[in-house]
């Protein structure tokens, strides 16, 4: 299965990238450049990329906030791969402008995933960022619905929409659009970015959230 | 003793010497000289300060209040006046001079518990009377000054003695307050160790009957529902173990104890953590626990354990591959909600707590 889907890889971690490399070839997304600079996604055929996959700690103690910054704000689709689950880290690069956030917990499947969402420019919410917004107790927080919030908290403690489907009594494309909604709620607050702008502005064309809802 | 006890015992002493010093001693002096009316007034308000003194100590006072030892004060100084200018010139301190004394142990009566109020008032009293002795100018020098000398440095030993009982009575009083507390205290931390060991005994519940049952060989380990028993058992002493650890984060502390014994086992076990740490009783920590730990000790294949924190809430979940039993809860949680149901081949068990 080959698409049009090509991927720039940042991490310092040679095993890192040649992981990944292998995890998005297998699945036809082609690995057009790899690094453990960020200036490997700025030029070359890493410029190209459609989705940028970024790990936070690039050998420095502090995460790779502003490479991340740089990135989002001249229109690129970055999915952030790092090893820490800190949540204000993770929070923190929602609002920046990351379409994804993903631990090196999570698998190949989950990554695969969010690189094939974040070309589409679209969001992709694995268990542990549903964990992080679930526990989002930030004053700036959006409102969620509770039934928004349920499917949050099931996602993240059972790692299964078909389980979360059933548990609720919803189908799998309900689960995901909820998903889906939350993600627009959190990309209406704070900072301006076109990725964020992007993901509300295709939610509100499609019908997905209403302008009252943000 | 206390301070009020030095005091009431010394005022009760004092009233008897001041009453025998003034019947005793004085009184025939007073009547065999025939003094004149100055003299006998001053002995009238002596007896009346006398009569208040032992009255106050007869209804069990000790301490005068200062509104009753001012005005008594005044009264034995103008009494000291009184006499002495009765006295005819030259007479003071010599045979006839029936006041000195007595005024000295009379200001030492009104004025015991207050040392400074009682040197000032005695050094006026010897200052009045000496003063009236150099104004008459014919008297013995000599004898003025050894009774005089004898006089004070009596009474001024008493109140020496009276400080010295005080400073002893308090010390004592301090030795026994902290007798006291050292005892209260190893009584806590018995009570404690009993209430510590009560606990431990009380979470035991499973582990106790399938030991025994084991050492009886009503049970043996080659049978599913024993190797399940014993399986719930490792994970709630590990638990346990673990509960009384001093860790910034005890309940994150206690599931990962459970996790890792589900991990000997060969489950393979994620843990997951999201919000921030929140304090939770002892209590409600079990209880939010027990529901895992029983899910986790029956659970075979993979398991998803999940600690999640909101502003609100808590809420421990376990979802694994179902096993063909769960066991049962045998204590009712009171303060969390547990729900557990099977779905798609996964049980999952979660226990909330609110926070609020």
């Amino acid at each position: 299965m080959a698409d049009d889907v090509t991927a720039v890889v940042v991490d310092d971690h040679p095993v890192v990238r040649a992981g990944v490399g292998h995890w998005l070839s297998s699945e036809g997304i082609a690995l057009v450049a790899s690094g453990e600079d960020p200036e490997v996604a700025w030029t070359g055929p890493g410029a190209e990329a459609s989705v940028v996959v970024l790990d936070l700690h690039l050998g420095g103690v502090a995460p790779a906030l502003a490479a991340l910054r740089r990135l989002v704000e001249d229109g690129r689709r970055v999915v952030v791969y790092s090893m820490r689950a800190d949540d204000e880290v993770v929070l923190q690069c929602l609002e920046i402008g990351a379409l994804s956030y993903l631990t090196k917990a999570e698998g190949a499947e989950h990554l695969v995933q969010a690189v094939r969402a974040a070309a589409a420019g679209q969001s992709y919410t694995p268990p542990a960022l549903a964990g992080a917004l679930a526990g989002d107790s930030s004053e700036t927080r959006p409102a969620l619905s509770p039934r928004e919030t349920e499917v949050l908290v099931e996602w993240f403690q059972s790692e299964s929409k078909e389980f979360v489907a059933q548990r609720l009594n919803i189908t799998l494309s309900t689960v995901n659009s909820h998903l889906e909604r939350i993600r627009v709620k959190y990309a209406a607050i704070g900072r301006q970015a076109p990725t964020k702008a992007a993901l509300v502005a295709r939610a509100i064309q499609d019908g997905l959230i209403g302008l009252d809802d943000l | 003793m206390t301070d009020h006890a030095v005091f009431a015992t010394t005022r009760r002493v004092l009233v008897v010497v001041v009453f025998a010093v003034q019947l005793v001693l004085t009184l025939p002096s007073l009547v065999e000289r025939g003094h004149g009316p100055a003299a006998w007034t001053a002995y009238a308000l002596l007896t009346a300060v006398l009569g208040v003194v032992a009255g106050h100590v007869a209804a069990g006072g000790a301490a005068l209040p200062v509104v009753v030892a001012a005005p008594l004060t005044a009264l034995v100084l103008t009494s000291s006046v009184l006499a002495a200018v009765a006295l005819p010139g030259g007479a003071s301190f010599g045979p006839a001079d029936w006041a000195f004394g007595l005024v000295g142990w009379y200001l030492l009566l009104v004025l015991v518990d207050r040392p400074k109020a009682l040197v000032t008032a005695l050094a006026a009293h010897v200052c009045l009377c000496a003063g009236w002795f150099a104004h008459a100018g014919n008297g013995d020098v000599g004898t003025a000054g050894v009774v005089i000398l004898s006089g004070t440095s009596f009474q001024v030993s008493i109140l020496v003695i009276t400080r010295v009982l005080l400073r002893d009575a308090r010390l004592a009083a301090e030795a026994a307050a902290e007798r006291d507390a050292a005892r209260t205290r190893a009584a806590l931390a018995r009570q404690r160790e009993q209430d510590l060991r009560a606990g431990f005994e009380g979470q035991l519940g499973a582990l106790l009957p399938l030991l025994a049952d084991l050492a009886d060989e009503v049970v043996g380990v080659d049978d599913e529902a024993t190797r399940l028993r014993c399986s719930v058992a490792a994970v709630q002493l590990r638990r346990l173990f673990a509960e009384n650890d001093d860790v910034p984060d005890p309940l994150l502390h206690e599931l990962t104890a459970c996790v890792d014994v589900a991990e000997r086992r060969g489950v393979v076990v994620s843990l997951a953590v999201s919000g921030t740490a929140t304090a939770v009783p002892t209590e409600v920590r079990r209880e939010l626990v027990a529901p895992m730990a029983r899910a986790l000790a029956a659970a075979s294949g993979r398991a998803k354990v999940s600690l999640l924190r909101t502003a609100t809430e808590v809420r421990v979940a376990v979802v694994a591959d179902a096993p063909e039993t769960v066991p049962d809860n045998p204590d009712a949680p009171v303060s969390v909600a547990v729900e557990t149901s099977v779905h798609s081949g996964l049980v999952r068990s979660e226990a909330r707590w609110r926070t609020t």
